[in-house]
């Protein structure tokens, strides 16, 4: 065959929106498991004991939710390097010729 | 010996699903068996959920997570962070119950329990209702802004939002007192992050069952994954009697099938349109089927018609397709249950034998001990005392462990008021002469109104060295 031979369909173009819910929805998850287990185990009105400078003015229901945004930062942290690692390695090797991802 | 081949899966037939603009669904109204089984679990489930939070049981809420006073009843029984034992071991029911029931029936969750499934259902009879049938809301999302659509629209979206609300209240009154939140509503003096769950929660509802919908289950879910794992050629799954079914074609009604060549599909794509997911399950098992049997009601219904055997779509399991026997005991199965019956024992077994009672013991910091009368060691403790039982009560304390070792503070029984803790101070003596060294002692604590609650501690005693 002298035509080249079909390509694989270039993966589309797609927006920051995939990669967004990629990196937001399991760390969401992953916040909610870490939220129960740590709240279980520590009351977020000793924070206060913790950290007087930080915490002075921190009830329990906002121990709570700063606790459970800390949890979903740090997992959409390593959501995203996973991401971006994922992402980075595929352009690599297209790039390299090695053929499709 | 060759391994049984795995159940197969088909990929989706469409082309790059992953990550191409969802096409909306209409799913088409539909009636029959599974539709009616699905929408009772949809009333029961709802009902239970906006229902139960406003059931009262002794005084308080009957079912209430109490996180702002970190205490958990459930009915008669409370539970506090202590208790998190008691959590894990439902925790871990629950997804042993999902491993059985998935190995057993397929994803019976998915098609009848799971929150998504049942509040899109609610969704869309709320859009059935303002917008119309499916073929009027596809007219209308392809016409142009008429009044009569923007009516429509208008009037789907409040009760949307307001059915979002409620449920986001609800959630929330899961969490902290219903009816306190509900008075600080009408009051408008919510906290901030009562506020902030509500709304976090109504959104949630909003997004996922107005607008996600099918796209949770086949790109968020995590169950719709590695349910495969936990299926086999016996377990239930809805399935197209190919063999039967093809080749596939239109006839006039009364045509003898077989005679012009023909299987029992008529190929009217029914079983497509009522597919809350989209899917064709005429291409076979694909893991975006949420086994919901909207698409066996609709086949059901066109072969009453055509006056064909009920069944060409139905629930079956694979072995069954190829003319085997389906096997329901079977290894997989028997392991599921003995690790379900395992940790449900454990657990009644953990809450009957359960002492509503906890003693904490923590050595005085400042001295390892103190000579009083000359010839007396005494040895000073912090004691933190907790009482979980619904109802006060008076404790004793007692110690053992070393010869002639004497309480002498708290002179008094201890008393302490339901679901509170108290901190008292208590001091022991011994004789000089046999508390030399350390010991290891114990400290008794007992209801004077129920000896069944005791609990033991264990310290030390520490004297001169010799």
């Amino acid at each position: 065959m002298s035509a080249s031979p079909p390509k694989p369909p270039e993966p589309e173009r797609r927006g920051w929106g995939v990669d967004v819910g990629l990196v937001l929805w399991p760390s969401f998850l992953a916040a909610c498991a870490a939220s129960l287990l740590f709240f279980a185990a520590v009351d977020p009105a000793l924070l206060k004991d913790a950290g007087p400078r930080l915490f002075a003015d921190l009830d329990r229901e906002a121990g709570y939710v700063l606790g459970f945004i800390f949890f979903w930062v740090i997992s959409a942290v390593a959501s995203a390097l996973s991401v971006y690692l994922v992402r980075t390695e595929r352009g690599r090797r297209r790039s390299a010729g090695s053929g499709p991802p | 010996m060759t391994r049984p081949p795995h159940l197969k899966l088909v990929p989706t037939p469409e082309p790059a699903p992953f990550y191409a603009a969802a096409e909306k669904i209409y799913p088409r109204e539909i009636s029959g068996r599974f539709t009616r089984l699905r929408n009772l679990a949809v009333v029961v489930l709802l009902g239970l959920f906006y229902g139960v939070a406003w059931l009262d049981w002794d005084g308080h809420q009957a079912l209430l997570f109490d996180l702002p006073a970190r205490k958990f009843h459930i009915f008669s029984l409370t539970l506090w962070p202590q208790d998190f034992l008691y959590l894990t071991l439902l925790l871990i029911i629950a997804a042993l119950s999902l491993f059985f029931f998935t190995a057993l029936a397929g994803r019976l969750w998915c098609g009848y329990a799971c929150p998504q499934t049942v509040w899109t259902e609610l969704f869309v009879w709320i859009e059935q209702w303002t917008e119309g049938k499916r073929s009027r809301r596809m007219k209308l999302d392809r016409g142009p802004w008429t009044a009569e659509k923007v009516l429509r629209k208008t009037a789907k979206q409040i009760l949307w939002v307001a059915l979002a609300a409620w449920t986001g209240f609800t959630f929330v009154g899961y969490f902290t007192p219903i009816r306190s939140l509900g008075s600080g509503i009408a009051g408008l003096s919510l906290g901030p992050w009562s506020t902030f769950w509500i709304f976090l929660y109504g959104l949630a509802t909003y997004g996922n069952a107005g607008f996600l919908r099918e796209q949770v289950c086949k790109y968020m879910c995590p169950y719709a994954r590695f349910q495969s794992a936990m299926f086999d050629r016996d377990t239930l799954i809805i399935s197209y009697d190919e063999a039967r079914g093809e080749p596939r074609g239109p006839r006039r009604r009364g045509t003898a099938a077989r005679a012009a060549g023909l299987g029992d599909c008529i190929d009217c794509t029914l079983c497509v349109q009522v597919c809350p997911t989209g899917i064709d399950i005429r291409h076979g098992l694909q893991y975006d089927c949420i086994a919901c049997g909207a698409c066996i009601d609709a086949c059901d219904d066109v072969m009453d018609k055509m006056g064909s055997p009920r069944g060409l779509i139905r629930y079956t399991t694979e072995r069954a397709l190829h003319a085997g026997v389906t096997q329901v005991v079977r290894p997989r199965m028997l392991v599921y249950a003995a690790l379900l019956a395992l940790v449900s024992g454990a657990l009644v077994y953990a809450l009957f034998t359960r002492t509503p009672l906890i003693l904490d013991v923590i050595r005085d910091r400042n001295a390892l001990y103190r000579e009083v009368h000359g010839e007396r060691i005494e040895n000073a403790y912090s004691l933190k005392v907790i009482n979980l039982d619904d109802k006060p009560h008076t404790y004793r304390l007692a110690v053992s462990g070393l010869p002639g070792l004497e309480l002498t503070a708290p002179a008094e029984p201890i008393a302490v008021p339901s679901g509170s803790v108290s901190n008292i101070p208590a001091r022991l003596e011994a004789p000089a002469t046999a508390a030399g060294g350390v010991h290891r002692i114990v400290l008794t604590l007992t209801a004077v109104d129920a000896p069944r609650i005791a609990v033991e501690e264990k310290t030390r005693f520490i004297g001169p060295s010799s």
